[in-house]
C-alpha cells in the first residue's frame, strides 16, 4: 500500500495478479474487486490502465525486455517487486516474485560466468534503470496528454517517490555486493556445484521491505548521519505535505506557470532538493565502495 | 548406475502383491511399499514377511499420510515390524503429533519435504525445525512436491543444501496443480536436472508417477527419471 507510506489522501493502484490456467470468470473476478475497492471511496486507477485490471504471470516474468515489454508490463513488475503489498493468499504473489527474480539472477551471464569480481545483478539494475527513466520520460508524455493537468502533484510524486523507488532498487543491487548477510549468496555463484538460489534468496529478502526500509538500512551502513537527516527529516515533510489536504488541492490544481509563485510548491522543490542532496551524498560521497560502485553501474 | 525402483501405489493403487508381479521383470534394485492409506498398512504387516523382496537392495515403506492423533501409536507400532525387517520408514511431517513416538525409529526414518497443501516440511527452514525435533532422522526428498512449492527450484536446491547429508531416498514425479503425482514433463525434467548434481549416485529413487490407469509406462517413467537426474552442473566461474 504505496510503499507503507499511505496518506489519507492516496489513492490505490491495484490489480489481480493472476499465475493459474486462463478462466473467463477471471473478468467478472476482477469486476467484483473493482466494485468493492470503489465502493469504499478509494479513487479509480488512472487513466494508463496499467492497474485497476488484470494481471498475467505471464508477461511478468517472459517478458522482460524484447517488443512484447510494455510500458504496463514494466511498471507492473518493477512495482510488484518494490511496492506491492498482498492482502490476501501470498502463494501465487510470493511465487510470481520469485519467477522474477529468478528471470533476473539466471539469465545474467555477467553473474554465472563473468570474470569480474563485484556481484551485481546488473540485468535487475538496468531494467531498474529502465523503469526510472520511462517514469520521467512519461511524466513529460502526461504534462502534454493532461494538457498541464496535475502537473504539480505529479512532479512532486516524481522528484521524491518514484525517485526512491530508483534508489532503493539500485541500493539492493549494490549490497549484493557489499552486504555481508550476502555472502553465502556470493560464494555459491563462484562455486561449481553452487548456484543462484542464495541470491535469489537474499534479493526476496531485501525486495520484501518498503523502499524507506531499504534505504534505511544501506544509509545506517554507508552513510554519514547527515546525509540520513537529509534524506528521512525531507522524505517526512514530502509525507506530511501530501497528506494535508489543502496543500494537495493547491499541487493538484497548480499549473506549471504557477509553480514559481506557488509557496506549496516552492516548498516542495525545497524538500526535494534536500532529498536529492542527500542520495547525492549517499551514492557519491559519503561512502568510496558505493560510489566506485555508482561510477561504474550507474551510467553505462 | 543410480538405484532406481518404483513406488507400489504408483503401479497399482492399494495393491501391493500386484504391483509387484508388475515390476518383477524389470528387477530394479528398489522399491517402496506404498501404505498411503491408513487401512493399507496393517494389510502390508501381515503379509511383509511373505513377500518376495530378495532381488531389491533397497526398500521402503510409505507411512499412511494420513491419520488421527490418536491412531499415532498404533501406526508406529505397525511400522516398527516393517523397520524390524530392514525397511526405510518414508513419513510425511504432518503426521508426525508426538516427536518422542518417532525417536525409536533412528536413522530408519526418512522425513520428506511436502507440498504445497501441508502446514509444514515445504521449505528449507521447516525442514530444519522438523530435523531439530527428530536429529536422527534422514531425509526423503520429493522432488514434485520441492517443484510445486517452488517452481524456480530454489527451494529445492536450499532444502538439498540444508538437509543433503541426511539424504537417504528420492521421490520423483510431476506434482501437479492439484498435487497428484503426474508422469514426468519435459520442464520437470529440466527443472530437476537443476539440482540432480546435489544427489550423490548411489541415494536411490522411488518413481511415483501414476500408471495405475495406463497414464505411462514403467520402461517410459524410468527413462525420463534417469534422464531428469542426469546432472547439469549450474555456473562454473
Amino acid at each position: 500500500m504505496a510503499r507503507d507510506e499511505m496518506t489519507s489522501e492516496s489513492d490505490l493502484d491495484w490489480t489481480l495478479l493472476l499465475d493459474k490456467p486462463v478462466d473467463p470468470a477471471d473478468l467478472p473476478t476482477t469486476q467484483r474487486i473493482a466494485s468493492k475497492i470503489y465502493a469504499a471511496k478509494f479513487a479509480e486507477p488512472g487513466k494508463t490502465n496499467i492497474f485497476g485490471t488484470m494481471t498475467f504471470s505471464h508477461s511478468l516474468v517472459h517478458d522482460i525486455g524484447g517488443p512484447d515489454d510494455t510500458n504496463a508490463n514494466t511498471t507492473r513488475r518493477i512495482l510488484l517487486l518494490l511496492e506491492s503489498y498482498a492482502p490476501a493468499g501470498r502463494e501465487a504473489y510470493d511465487r510470481v516474485r520469485r519467477h522474477i527474480l529468478h528471470r533476473y539472477v539466471e539469465d545474467d551471464y555477467g553473474l554465472s560466468f563473468g570474470s569480474g569480481q563485484k556481484v551485481v545483478p546488473r540485468f535487475l539494475l538496468n531494467d531498474l534503470s529502465r523503469y526510472w527513466r520511462s517514469v520521467t520520460v512519461d511524466f513529460v508524455q502526461k504534462q502534454r496528454a493532461d494538457a498541464g493537468g496535475k502537473w504539480a502533484l505529479r512532479n512532486a510524486k516524481l522528484r521524491m517517490s518514484r525517485k526512491l523507488i530508483f534508489a532503493a532498487g539500485l541500493l539492493v543491487c549494490f549490497e549484493c555486493h557489499l552486504d555481508p548477510d550476502a555472502e553465502s549468496a556470493r560464494l555459491d555463484l563462484r562455486d561449481p556445484r553452487g548456484g543462484t538460489a542464495r541470491l535469489i534468496q537474499y534479493l526476496e529478502q531485501r525486495f520484501s521491505v518498503p523502499p524507506l526500509e531499504i534505504l534505511a538500512r544501506s544509509v545506517r551502513r554507508h552513510a554519514r548521519p547527515e546525509t540520513a537527516r537529509l534524506l528521512f527529516d525531507n522524505y517526512d515533510a514530502f509525507l506530511s505535505l501530501m497528506d494535508n489536504h489543502e496543500q494537495r488541492a493547491v499541487l493538484k490544481s497548480l499549473e506549471p506557470g504557477q509553480a514559481r509563485t506557488s509557496e506549496v510548491f516552492v516548498q516542495v522543490r525545497e524538500i526535494s532538493h534536500g532529498f536529492q542532496e542527500g542520495l547525492t551524498r549517499l551514492f557519491f560521497r559519503d561512502n568510496p565502495e558505493i560510489y566506485s560502485l555508482t561510477e561504474f553501474y550507474g551510467v553505462f | 548406475m543410480r538405484p532406481i525402483g518404483f513406488s507400489t501405489g504408483a503401479v497399482a493403487k492399494g495393491d501391493f502383491r500386484r504391483a509387484l508381479e508388475v515390476m518383477a521383470p524389470f528387477r530394479l534394485p528398489a522399491v517402496e511399499l506404498s501404505a498411503l492409506r491408513l487401512h493399507e498398512l496393517p494389510r502390508l504387516v501381515e503379509a511383509s514377511e511373505e513377500l518376495n523382496l530378495a532381488g531389491y537392495k533397497y526398500v521402503s515403506v510409505h507411512a499412511p499420510s494420513h491419520f488421527a492423533p490418536a491412531d499415532e501409536e498404533q501406526v508406529v507400532s505397525w511400522l516398527t515390524e516393517l523397520a524390524a525387517l530392514g525397511w526405510f520408514v518414508v513419513l510425511h511431517p504432518d503426521v508426525i503429533f508426538r516427536d518422542e513416538l518417532w525417536l525409536e525409529f533412528g536413522d530408519r526414518l526418512l522425513i520428506e519435504n511436502s507440498d504445497k497443501r501441508k502446514p509444514t516440511g515445504r521449505t528449507a527452514d521447516e525442514m530444519k525445525l522438523l530435523f531439530e525435533r527428530l536429529p536422527g532422522a534422514r531425509f526423503c526428498f520429493d522432488v514434485g512436491h520441492a517443484r510445486q512449492v517452488d517452481p524456480t527450484m530454489n527451494e529445492a536446491y536450499l532444502i538439498l543444501q540444508c538437509c543433503g547429508p541426511r539424504l537417504c531416498q528420492v521421490h520423483i514425479s510431476e506434482v501437479n496443480f492439484f498435487s497428484r503425482h503426474d508422469p514426468l514433463s519435459s520442464g520437470a525434467i529440466e527443472a530437476t536436472r537443476r539440482i540432480a548434481h546435489l544427489v550423490p549416485e548411489h541415494v536411490p529413487v522411488i518413481v511415483e508417477t501414476l500408471i495405475d490407469k495406463g497414464q505411462s509406462t514403467i520402461e517410459a517413467e524410468l527413462h525420463r527419471a534417469v534422464d531428469a537426474l542426469r546432472p547439469t552442473l549450474p555456473i562454473a566461474v
